[in-house]
């Protein structure tokens, strides 16, 4: 009986063992098939880190390619386009009427940007403004503050060229320096007709052309609690007198002449936001055009009523806008200009042999102030506002002037001594082009408006088939920046 | 004439004070404008993968509009004012 149980004690042990050998047997095999097939992973995962280490590789090279070919590109370049359908109707104060009509005109603009350092970048803006099938010369083209502002033939003039250099960029007032050919065109608040940001630096309504000079400007963001306030200095040249200019041939560039002084500006700008109104701007501005020349093209400068400086100007200006104005898709702007001219008693000859002083007559030194108002609004609606409706209106006293002879439209409205009344329809294409309708009413009641040369006359007293009385114009641009 | 000068007068008064939630949903976002072109931010807007990324799907159909519209307005390649010393 004992030796029964002990060979099945014994049978028991043995085939357990041999039933674990076998299990044991297995789970080695599987062991080794998980390690092939790891191995293989391993293999395949090799593989293709390899292939994508060369893709990799091949990517930064490309990228290697991008980043050679942008840091060879030293100048960004934008397009901006303008296609002008004008149709004039005019009013001359002798009772005439003359239509113009079917006046078409481009505006190309090339913008440049390049970031030279991070503390130094440069702009540009190189324009050319011509009528349809005419490349002949605007007169106007010659003044340096209308060089590409007034359509004349297809040369490419340069509009802007100037650097920005900061300064104690980490500062609690940082600073810049801009020199060159200035943004003093297009300023606000012309942007709202183009359907763009604002273009230039200094209010419209006192300012918009070409001009050359100098801005310091600081950030005093800090020193009234409120973002993006500056204070700006400016000097600038308004006319600058050339000898080569004066006798054909004399190629003595920049020479000093005792007979004439050259026209300088300078000005301090407050530019800072309403406290807590997002998109608003206010911009009060005093500026001081120091001797003026009675017409920086004539280079008769010796004779008696020959070209001279005829006195010096004060232009002070306030203006505030405010862009999509509480969310509401309207934009408002207003704007004051005071300007005030102090005629030095100097006369000029003008071509028909009339005597004429700094907005005055011969030998007046009286002063002379006048102002303007400009206000204007522009509300858009539809889905993403692809419409857009705007209105406008000025008014200048008698004895208005300002420096907007380059201004932003042939019809240099800013400048009007008496009311002018705007209005336009908008459909915005796209992102960057835009088609507008409008018409335009100026009614002057003072004579030689933008002149600073001569009396301003009542309208209503003057008989001439020179002096026009009411403009009009129902216009169509279409516009284009990329 | 008289109206303009005083609607000019006026106007700083009648203005109330209002601030975009936008740039500060933005920012909550580390989502930086100026990092990217139109481009790219509309491609953001158009893949659900990107939109994932940057955390964007969460929000609300009207803020993603007023998001992308925010991003696009600012990219790097937007149109920007053009400013002496700024």
């Amino acid at each position: 009986m004992y030796k029964f149980i002990l060979l099945t004690f014994l049978s028991t042990i043995i085939g357990n063992a041999a039933a674990l050998q076998s299990e044991k047997e297995l789970t080695n095999k599987e062991l080794l098939q998980e390690i092939n097939s790891l191995k293989k992973e391993l293999q395949e995962l090799k593989q293709s880190t390899q292939e994508n280490r060369e893709e990799l590789e091949d990517i930064s090279d490309f990228t290697e390619d991008i980043e050679a070919t942008l840091l060879k590109d030293k100048i960004e370049f934008g397009l901006g386009f303008k296609t002008n359908l004008d149709n004039f109707n005019k009013k001359y104060s002798n009772g005439e009427h003359v239509r113009n009509n079917n006046i078409w005109s481009n505006k190309l603009m090339l913008n440049m940007k390049a970031d030279i350092t991070d503390n130094m970048k440069f702009y540009g803006k190189l324009s050319m403004y011509k009528y349809w099938g005419s490349s002949a010369i605007h007169p106007y083209t010659y003044y340096d503050n209308m060089q590409g502002r007034v359509p004349s033939d297809s040369s490419i003039y340069a509009e802007r060229a100037y650097l920005n250099w900061f300064f104690y960029k980490d500062s609690a007032f940082p600073m810049a320096l801009t020199i060159g050919r200035l943004p003093t065109s297009d300023g606000p608040s012309h942007q709202f007709k183009d359907n763009t940001v604002r273009k230039g630096t200094y209010t419209a309504l006192l300012f918009d052309g070409v001009a050359d000079g100098i801005v310091f400007t600081t950030n005093i963001s800090k020193l009234l609690h409120n973002k993006n306030s500056y204070i700006r200095l400016g000097y600038s040249k308004g006319y600058g007198h050339t000898e080569s200019s004066q006798t054909a041939g004399n190629a003595f560039i920049g020479a000093s002449n005792s007979d004439i002084d050259d026209t300088n500006v300078v000005g301090i700008f407050l530019d800072t936001p309403l406290p807590n109104v997002k998109n608003s701007l206010v911009q009060l501005t005093y500026s001081r055009m120091f001797d003026i020349v009675a017409n920086p093209l004539d280079t008769n400068i010796s004779a008696t009523g020959a070209n001279d400086n005829i006195g010096s100007l004060d232009l002070l200006g306030a203006m505030v806008e405010l862009t999509n104005f509480k969310e509401t898709n309207l934009d408002l702007f207003a704007q004051f200009g005071y300007s005030i001219a102090h005629p030095n008693g100097t006369s000029y000859m003008l071509p028909n042999g009339e005597l004429v002083g700094l907005l005055g007559k011969d030998g007046d030194t009286s002063t002379k102030s006048g102002y303007s108002t400009w206000v204007g609004g522009r509300y858009g609606f539809g889905e993403k506002q692809k419409y857009k409706v705007g209105l406008e209106y000025n008014y200048g006293s008698q004895n208005w002037i300002n420096l907007t002879q380059g201004g932003f439209d042939i019809y240099n409205k800013l400048a009007t001594r008496g009311n002018a009344y705007e209005a336009y329809m908008m459909y915005v294409i796209n992102r960057n082009a835009n088609i507008r309708l409008g018409y335009i009413n100026i009614d002057y009641n003072y004579s030689r408006s933008g002149w600073f040369v001569g009396e301003a006359q009542k309208i209503s007293t003057v008989d001439s088939a020179d002096v026009v009385e009411r403009l009009q114009s129902v216009y169509l641009k279409m516009n284009v920046h990329f | 004439m008289k109206l303009s000068f005083l609607f000019f007068i006026f106007l700083p008064l009648i203005v109330s004070a209002h601030d975009s939630e936008i740039s500060l949903l933005a920012k909550r976002l580390n989502l930086s404008a100026g990092s990217k072109a139109i481009v790219q931010w509309e491609r953001v807007f158009k893949s659900t993968r990107k939109m994932k990324k940057y955390k964007i799907d969460t929000l609300t159909n009207e803020k993603k509009e007023m998001l992308k519209e925010y991003l696009i307005q600012h990219a790097i390649d937007s149109d920007q004012p053009t400013i002496a010393g700024i």
